[in-house]
C-alpha cells in the first residue's frame, strides 16, 4: 500500500553548510552535458535541447508542485504565451528579438500573476482542472485569432537571436537553454533551502504540511503561492520565446494541453520534491519519446506518435503506483531497506 | 440578433449542452461514490463513438452496435478502477487524479494505434438530414441526443432512488465508513461507480457522434468541458452537473450566434471559469446535511 506521507523528511529544514566537496559530482555533470556538442554529434544535441526546454518547463512547475504541493496543468500556455508573444513582435512589428524576450516575459509575468491571484484561492485537484481548462481557452484563442496569430497553420519566419560567429546557431541554443537549466536549478535550490522554500513547503500536504497549518503559522500562503506560479511562468515564457526563435516556426498544436500535462508527468516521474527530478523526468521523457518515435513504428507499424502516448500514460500509472515519490527518490529508497536489512 | 438565430442558438445550446450534461453525470457518479475526479471519462465517450462506428461499418446493425461498444467501454471501466484506481484507493485526490490521466493517455494512444488519425462519423440514428422549425435547423440527430440525456437523468434518477444497489452507491458516497458497518462493501461500488460512468460515457459517444464526429484525440477537451460544467453546476448533486451542462452548451452556441469566426470556444469557457470563480462552491451546492 501506498504510503502519501513518505516524503515528511523533507519538511525539516536542511541543517549546515555542505562542504564543497559535494559539488564535484554536479560540476562534473554540468561540463559532461555542457560539452556535448564537442562528443555528441549534432542530433544528439538537437535531442539534448529538446530536453532543456522540456527541463526548464519541469522546473518552474517543481516550484510550485513540488515545494507547495499547488498542481497546476498550465505550463504550456505559458510556454505558448512566451513564443507568440516574441514572434508576433519580432515578425509583425519588426523589433529586435532580445527586447521582444523580455517584453513577452514580463506580460506573461503579470498574466500569471492575475490568473493566479484568481485561480491558487482553489485547493487541491481543482487548480489543475482549472488551470487545464486555462490552457485549452488559450489554445482556442490562438485558433481562431488567425488574423493575428496565423491561427492553425501558425507564424513562419521567425528570426534568429544574434548569436556569435564561428559557432552554429544550434549549439548557441543548446548552450543558452543549458546554461538557462543550471541557472534556474541553482535557483530552485537556493529557493528550497530559503525561508520562502520553507514557507511554500508548509503548504505541501505531501510532505506533511496543507493550508491550514501554513496559516496557522501566519504565513501569507496566497502569496507565496503566486509568487511561485508567477516565477514558473516567466521560466516558461523565457523559454518558449528562445523556442520560437530557435525553430522559427510554430503553431498552436506545439502548446496544447498534453504538453502541460507531459511537463506534469515528467515532474512526477522525476521525483516532485527535488528540482533534480525536474531535469531526470525530462531526459527520461524526451528520451523515450526520441527512441520510440525512431524504432516503433518501423518495428511494430503505425502511426507516430501513438506509442509515445502509450508510454506517457504507462510511465505516469506505473510511478504513481510503485514509486509515487519518483526517481529521484529510488536511492533514498535503496539506502532505507539496506538499512533495515542490516538492521536484522 | 434575428428571432431566428435567437431560437437557432438555443436549439444548439440545448443539444451541445446536453453532451455536457451526460459527459458531467459520469464525472458525477464517479465523484460521488470514490472521490476521484476522472480525466478519463472524454476517453469513455471517444471509445463508445469509435467502437460504435467500426462495428457499423462491419455490417452489424446500429442497435447492436451500441450495445457492444457500451459493453466494451463498461469492461474498460472496470479495469480503470480494478486496475489502477483500487491498488492506490488511499493515496490523495491529486495521486488518483493522476492515475486517470495516465489511463486517458494510454487509451488516446492505443485508440491512434488501432483507428489512426482520421476523424470518423456515424449516419442519422433516423437517416433524416435535419428539421426546419421557424427559420432554425434542428439536426435529425439533436433530438436523439436530447432524448438520450433525459433518458440517463430518469434511469440514475430511478437506479439511485428506488433499487436497492442504487441506494448502497448512494450510502457509500454520503458516508464510506457508515456503508461498510451495515455490510456494503466500497470497494464494490467504487467499481460499479465506474463500471456505471463508463457505460454512460459510451452511450453519449455513440449518439454525439453523427452529429459531432470522432477521433483518437477528443477526448481531453471533452473531459475538461465537462468537467468545467460539472464545477461551474455543483459537482455534489446530479441536479449541478446538468444545470451547468446545459449552462456550457448554451454559452457556447449563444456566442456562436453572437459572434462568429470560432471564438465561441474560448468565450464559453471563459464566461464558464469565471463564474466558477465567483461560485467556487457551484450554482447548486451540496445539500446542507451532506456537507
Amino acid at each position: 500500500m501506498m504510503n502519501p506521507i513518505a516524503g515528511t523528511k523533507t519538511i525539516s529544514p536542511v541543517a549546515g553548510r555542505p562542504n564543497a566537496g559535494r559539488y564535484i559530482p554536479y560540476v562534473v555533470a554540468a561540463v559532461v552535458v555542457l560539452s556535448a556538442p564537442v562528443w555528441a554529434g549534432a542530433y544528439l544535441v538537437s535531442v539534448l535541447t529538446i530536453v532543456g526546454f522540456h527541463a526548464v518547463l519541469a522546473l518552474g512547475l517543481v516550484l510550485l508542485t513540488g515545494l507547495a504541493g499547488q498542481v497546476s496543468l498550465g505550463q504550456a500556455m505559458f510556454f505558448g504565451m512566451g513564443a507568440y508573444l516574441s514572434a508576433l513582435l519580432t515578425v509583425r512589428a519588426g523589433l529586435p528579438a532580445w527586447p521582444c524576450i523580455l517584453v513577452a516575459a514580463v506580460i506573461t509575468g503579470v498574466g500569471a500573476a492575475l490568473i493566479g491571484f484568481a485561480v491558487l484561492r482553489l485547493r487541491g485537484i481543482i487548480v489543475a482542472g482549472v488551470t487545464l481548462t486555462v490552457n485549452l481557452i488559450f489554445y482556442y484563442l490562438v485558433m481562431s485569432m488567425g488574423q493575428v496569430t496565423g491561427g492553425a497553420t501558425g507564424l513562419t519566419g521567425i528570426p534568429r537571436l544574434p548569436y556569435p560567429r564561428g559557432m552554429p546557431y544550434s549549439v548557441f541554443i543548446f548552450a543558452f537553454v543549458w546554461i538557462g537549466v543550471v541557472v534556474l536549478l541553482v535557483f530552485s535550490l537556493n529557493v528550497a533551502r530559503s525561508r520562502s522554500g520553507r514557507a511554500l513547503r508548509v503548504l505541501n500536504i505531501l510532505a506533511g504540511g496543507g493550508e491550514d497549518t501554513a496559516q496557522v503559522l501566519g504565513i501569507n500562503t496566497m502569496k507565496y503561492k503566486v509568487s511561485a506560479f508567477v516565477v514558473a511562468a516567466i521560466f516558461a515564457s523565457i523559454g518558449g520565446s528562445v523556442y520560437a526563435h530557435y525553430t522559427g516556426v510554430i503553431e498552436p498544436g506545439s502548446f496544447h494541453v498534453q504538453l502541460s500535462v507531459l511537463v506534469a508527468i515528467m515532474v512526477i516521474v522525476g521525483g516532485v520534491a527535488t528540482p533534480w527530478g525536474a531535469i531526470v523526468g525530462a531526459t527520461l521523457m524526451i528520451g523515450i519519446t526520441e527512441v520510440l518515435r525512431a524504432v516503433a513504428p518501423i518495428v511494430l507499424g503505425g502511426p507516430t506518435g501513438a506509442y509515445e502516448l502509450v508510454a506517457y500514460g504507462a510511465i505516469l500509472v506505473a510511478t504513481l503506483l510503485f514509486l509515487p515519490q519518483g526517481l529521484c527518490s529510488l536511492p533514498e529508497r535503496v539506502r532505507r531497506r539496506r538499512r533495515a536489512d542490516d538492521g536484522h | 440578433m434575428e428571432a431566428s438565430t435567437v431560437l437557432q442558438s438555443l436549439i444548439s445550446g440545448l443539444t451541445l449542452g446536453c453532451i455536457y450534461a451526460a459527459l458531467g453525470l459520469g464525472l458525477y457518479v464517479v465523484y460521488g461514490v470514490t472521490r476521484v475526479l476522472n480525466f478519463a471519462q472524454g476517453e469513455f465517450v471517444m471509445l463508445g463513438g469509435m467502437i460504435t462506428v467500426s462495428l457499423c461499418a462491419w455490417g452489424v446493425p446500429l442497435f447492436p452496435s451500441i450495445f457492444l461498444a457500451v459493453f466494451v467501454v463498461s469492461v474498460t471501466g472496470a479495469i480503470l478502477y480494478r486496475f489502477i484506481i483500487h491498488p492506490a484507493r488511499n493515496a490523495s485526490g491529486s495521486v488518483l487524479a493522476f492515475l486517470t490521466v495516465g489511463f486517458a493517455f494510454a487509451v488516446e494512444g492505443l485508440t491512434l494505434l488501432v483507428w489512426g488519425w482520421e476523424y470518423r462519423s456515424l449516419t442519422n440514428f433516423l437517416g433524416s438530414s435535419s428539421i426546419h422549425l421557424w427559420g432554425a435547423t434542428i439536426f435529425g440527430q439533436a433530438p436523439w441526443v436530447v432524448g438520450m440525456t433525459i433518458l440517463m437523468v430518469a434511469g440514475l434518477y430511478y437506479f439511485f432512488g428506488h433499487t436497492m444497489l442504487g441506494r448502497a452507491l448512494r450510502a457509500c458516497a454520503d458516508e464510506p465508513l457508515g456503508a461498510r458497518t451495515v455490510g456494503i462493501s466500497p470497494e464494490r461500488m467504487g467499481l460499479l461507480a465506474f463500471v456505471i460512468a463508463a457505460a454512460l460515457g459510451a452511450v453519449a459517444g455513440a449518439t454525439i457522434t453523427p452529429l459531432t464526429m470522432t477521433a483518437y484525440n477528443v477526448g481531453i477537451p471533452l473531459t475538461i468541458k465537462g468537467l468545467l460544467a460539472a464545477f461551474v453546476g455543483g459537482m455534489h448533486r446530479a441536479e449541478g452537473v446538468i444545470v451547468g451542462g446545459l449552462l456550457l452548451g448554451l454559452t457556447e452556441a449563444l456566442s456562436a450566434g453572437l459572434m462568429p469566426g470560432g471564438y465561441h470556444d474560448a468565450i464559453a469557457l471563459t464566461i464558464l471559469l469565471i463564474v466558477f470563480l465567483v461560485r467556487p462552491r457551484g450554482l447548486l451546492p451540496a445539500h446542507a446535511n451532506i456537507e
